[in-house]
């Protein structure tokens, strides 16, 4: 029950938790943008360091593949500066795949951060907006069945097949199902009732008093 | 279904139980002859009174007490915490004061803090708290009669409209599961026909589960935000309840997504 660590978790919704890790690997993916304003001496960074013009100017309307985080950074409403586009996992063709069955579409391929990147996507003005956050709603409730089975019926065995197709917050219910399913078969085997050392003390490394001697 | 939806615009989900089948409150013993017996017990607090036994109040208490009985037997400290945590793995023996043991010694009273228990006297039938039926069972101090819906026939009956019904049927006892195990591990050559018993038990528990992953499912697919669930088990509530807690807390942050976000804050440089 005690663990040693507990992690922060991932902050669903227009701000990351800052010291979430999830939220951290999740704002790294690349999304597609394009400049509005001419970037001086910036083209290097940001990785067009060959075909600029002049020097190390990044001229007007050229096309980006930066990191979430610089892209909320730079971001700004009137406009100066970026526009974002859609990644192509949020647009109208995979839309309708995942109204059509959301069960069968591998989500940890889609970018393992589906959930979460797609909520920092609305941050971002966009006119599909609306109609981004109800399919990310979709999707979830229609893959939440068999997440639940698949998680409390699992006992003791290899569920590598299972997690395979979730995305990261998907594998975190899926991780909180399995340990409610553990605690109670370890409650009906009665080991619930007998003392053994806490996993904080076992992380510690105690030399044991035999390796002193010598 | 096992759940009733009503659709309000708050959208925490509240889950209560319904007071399983009531366990029936012992009778308040206020004999204190003592019938000069071979062992004298003294309490551990020099009143003389007898403490009011506390009305259980199920699945919020935290209690504990401590117990010492001295004399010319050795010194034993029952120590007894009653904690109802989250953790289905940590669930305590209940207080309820619902066995009847025999014990074929010598006769013994009990003076506890939280009540007086005895006279105990060989062959005569006592009703005790759970925890002292087992320690006495372990020692082989007495015998343990299970209780009254603990027989075939009944939980048959239980199982069979645990199945035709949709919503959750009341149990006999809202700790079944605790008391089964406990009673079929060690009081087992008690018990007549253990091994059906423990079939029937875990089929309505089975059956049980179903029906609230059911109703789980249902409640998630049409968004509701407010169910109730009568008559269900700690136990039951405590092995789905941290998968569905977090579950519906994602669903929730989703939908507040749904309404557009007024402008977030961004900092003018």
């Amino acid at each position: 029950m005690s663990e040693a660590y507990f992690p922060v978790g991932p902050g669903l919704g227009p701000e990351e938790n800052f010291l979430s890790l999830d939220d951290i690997l999740m704002s790294q993916e690349k999304l597609p943008s394009r400049a509005e304003a001419a970037l001086p001496r910036l083209a290097a960074v940001l990785g067009k360091g060959a075909g600029a013009g002049q020097g190390n100017c990044l001229p007007e309307g050229s096309k980006l593949e930066i990191p979430l985080w610089l892209a909320k950074g730079l971001y700004d409403h009137k406009r100066r500066i970026l526009s974002v586009e859609l990644p192509k996992t949020y647009k109208e063709g995979w839309r309708t795949v995942f109204s059509a069955d959301a069960n069968v579409v591998d989500l940890h391929k889609m970018g393992p951060y589906y959930y979460g990147f797609g909520f920092q996507l609305l941050n971002f003005d966009n006119p599909e907006n609306p109609e981004i956050a109800q399919t990310i709603l979709q999707t979830f409730i229609n893959r939440f069945r068999r997440i639940m089975d698949s998680s409390q019926n699992t006992y003791n065995e290899d569920t590598s097949t299972l997690v395979a197709r979730l995305d990261e917050l998907e594998r975190a219910l899926f991780q909180a199902g399995q340990k409610g399913l553990n605690d109670f078969q370890c409650w009906e085997k009665g080991q619930a009732s007998q003392i053994t050392a806490s996993s904080l003390v076992q992380n510690y490394g105690k030399r044991k008093f035999t390796d002193m001697d010598h | 279904m096992g759940l009733k939806p009503s659709c309000l615009k708050g959208v925490k989900t509240c889950v209560s139980s319904g007071s399983g089948g009531g366990s029936s409150e012992p009778p308040a013993l206020n004999d204190k002859h003592l019938k000069v017996p071979a062992i004298i017990i003294t309490p551990p607090t020099p009143t003389g009174m007898a403490l009011s036994r506390d009305t259980r109040q199920p699945a919020v208490a935290h209690k504990s007490r401590i117990a010492k009985i001295s004399g010319f037997c050795p010194t034993i400290v029952l120590i007894l915490t009653n904690r109802h945590k989250v953790d289905a793995a940590k669930r305590a023996l209940p207080k309820q004061p619902s066995h009847i043991v025999t014990l074929p010694q010598q006769p013994l009273t009990l003076w506890l803090l939280q009540g007086d228990l005895g006279p105990f006297n060989p062959g005569l039938p006592v009703e005790v708290p759970l925890w002292l039926a087992i320690n006495l069972k372990q020692r082989q101090k007495c015998r343990l009669i299970p209780p009254d819906w603990m027989d075939v026939e009944k939980l048959e009956a239980i199982r069979d409209q645990e199945r035709k019904e949709d919503t959750f049927t009341p149990m006999p006892s809202p700790y079944y599961m605790e008391l089964t195990k406990l009673l079929l591990n060690y009081a087992s050559d008690n018990i007549p026909r253990a091994d059906e018993i423990r079939t029937l038990v875990k089929d309505t528990w089975d059956t049980r589960i179903a029906k609230l992953r059911l109703s789980a499912d249902s409640f998630v697919r049409q968004q509701e935000a407010h169910a109730k669930l009568d008559n269900l088990t700690l136990m039951e509530i405590n092995t789905t309840g941290t998968f569905l807690t977090q579950a519906l807390n994602h669903m929730y942050k989703l939908r507040t997504n749904l309404q557009p976000s007024e402008s977030a804050q961004s900092q003018d440089f």
